[in-house]
């Protein structure tokens, strides 16, 4: 069962400070906060059985709630090279948009992904994505590539991915034979059409439909995972970690995003000299050291594995 | 401009198409392009981007960018502005500003009551201005003093020509719309324009003959035209 939903919050200043405390007093967490001027946005998650108090007080305050399907997950958008061709439309829309909807997004541009015959990952390009909860393609229009490239670069990965591209998606009511023979349909797993290359911003009202599309296709690959994890229960919440090491660790002025939540762990970007101190810090009655795997990012930060409680015993 | 792609998948086509349009308003050239023809074929990994290029502007003179009022100039159209002087500061040679002549008496004098570095620092520069013949009056206005024959042959200098650029921004054009993954080029040129064949692959000699009969089909376009 799903422990916490993870919510946006938007509203005035005005006695948004006790919307907090009525979430740290639910055994809830403050994600991300930010103030501009007299507007306030804070991402909340708390236990999913308290949001009716939550809207009450939401309510109260005058503020709106939105559901964020994709929050705590870590998205990698990746696409063939960082040129002209592929930057910055349509992957900054992409990313965009993930983003609105809860995640966190990293992009990638491959060293050698551009072409059909010739598209390649490196192993470290591979290892770099798979840090990642789950990961976006964005590729072109042309059906023969997309085929190949998804053979190719995307089949092998062992995270969860979504391939957005041009051709549209094959229509499931068409009776396999009429698939084979029809030119437009493409029959791939994971994957939303309709997007392809593109020389503008995607504003136009069908154009962010597609994008909605796309958040709900990759929000059910994530349940996937979420659902796994479900059956398998970490030994302690990402979330509650993150929490515990905010308070034995304050994050340093001006340093933006210092922990970032995945679905079974968390990226945590601190120095070598508190490396040691983050492995210290006590969940319950262990080590963080007991119930997670720690390893340093390819590319930043450091990389906490929380291990499922089956292996580890409770922390409580 | 028109353009036709063919080859591909139905949304490829129109995809393509509406990239061919967008790439080439944003460069600016697509009041300069006639026709414009893409041939794809994505299992080969094939693609032929032909351009026929139609009118482009004359040359900008000076005549027609500014008005002669006695021994001045005055700009009349002040996007030039910027290559009219450069130009002719470089053919004639930069003089004073009218500003910038007090200014330099002043940085003179608070020289020589801040130091005698600065002064002499400023003496120099008074000396490499000596003799040049077109001074900035105003925004707009530009004073000269030249010959009867030398401002005749002053009103014919060329500013600006819009032919200069204009190969540079199609290619341009063409590797933008091109997938960036077909680095392997076989241009053929014709009096009109230019095509490129583009693959991922060598490129097999079938390929190059229909770049070559696409090339010639698009001269007699231009023809016909």
């Amino acid at each position: 069962m799903k422990m916490y939903e993870i919510m946006m919050f938007t509203g005035g200043v005005y006695k948004f400070n006790e919307l907090k405390e009525v979430v740290e007093d639910i055994g809830g967490f403050v994600l991300q906060e930010m103030v501009m001027q007299s507007e306030t946005m804070m991402h909340l998650a708390f236990p999913v059985e308290e949001e009716p108090r939550i809207r009450a007080k939401a309510k109260e305050l005058g503020g709106k709630l939105k559901e964020l399907p994709l929050a705590g997950a870590e998205i990698m958008v990746v696409v063939p090279s960082l040129g002209k061709h592929h930057a910055v439309d349509p992957m900054c829309d992409v990313a965009e948009f993930l983003r609105r909807n809860g995640a966190i997004t990293n992009m990638i541009g491959l060293a050698r992904g551009v072409g059909k015959r010739i598209a390649q990952m490196t192993a470290r390009e591979k290892a770099i994505i798979e840090e990642c909860d789950a990961a976006v393609f964005v590729f072109g229009n042309f059906k023969e590539c997309l085929t190949e490239k998804a053979a190719r670069l995307c089949s092998g990965l062992e995270v969860p991915y979504l391939i957005v591209g041009g051709p549209p998606e094959s229509e499931s009511d068409l009776a396999e034979s009429d698939l084979a023979e029809s030119d437009l349909g493409l029959d791939l797993e994971n994957y939303v059409g309709g997007v392809g290359r593109r020389a503008e911003r995607m504003r136009r009202k069908s154009e962010i439909e597609l994008l909605e599309k796309m958040v709900e296709a990759l929000k059910e690959v994530l349940d996937e995972k979420k659902r796994e994890l479900e059956e398998d229960p970490l030994a302690a919440s990402p979330l509650f970690v993150k929490e515990m090491i905010e308070m034995n660790l304050p994050p340093k002025a001006g340093e933006e995003l210092p922990i970032v939540i995945h679905l079974d762990g968390l990226r945590v970007k601190v120095g070598q000299e508190d490396e040691e101190r983050v492995l210290e810090i006590e969940i319950g009655k262990r080590r963080l050291s007991e119930i997670c795997e720690m390893k340093e990012s390819l590319y930043s930060g450091h990389l906490l594995k929380v291990l499922p409680e089956a292996v580890t015993g409770s922390v409580f | 401009m028109e353009v036709k792609v063919e080859g591909g998948d139905e949304f490829a086509n129109a995809s393509y198409e509406k990239l061919c349009n967008l790439i080439c308003r944003d460069i600016g050239v697509k009041g300069n392009i006639d026709r414009l023809q893409m041939f794809c074929n994505a299992a080969e990994h094939i693609f032929i981007l032909s351009v026929k290029i139609g009118r482009v502007g004359s040359p900008v003179k000076v005549r027609d960018v500014t008005q002669r009022e006695g021994k001045k100039l005055r700009i009349t159209n002040e996007k030039y502005a910027p290559e009219l002087l450069a130009l002719l500061w470089d053919k004639y040679g930069k003089g004073e500003e009218e500003g910038e002549e007090e200014g330099v008496q002043e940085g003179v004098q608070e020289g020589v009551q801040e130091g005698v570095e600065e002064g002499v620092q400023e003496e120099e520069g008074d000396g490499e201005r000596g003799g040049e013949r077109v001074r900035q009056i105003s925004r707009l206005e530009v004073g000269f003093e030249l010959k009867e024959e030398e401002v005749a042959e002053l009103m014919e200098l060329v500013v600006s020509d819009p032919r200069d650029d204009l190969t540079f921004k199609i290619l341009d054009g063409i590797d933008r719309i091109l997938p960036e993954g077909a680095r392997v080029r076989h241009p053929v040129s014709t009096a009109h324009g230019v095509t490129i064949l583009a693959s991922e692959n060598p490129i097999k000699e079938e390929w190059r003959a229909t770049a070559e009969k696409i090339a010639q089909e698009m001269e007699g376009v231009n023809e016909n035209v």
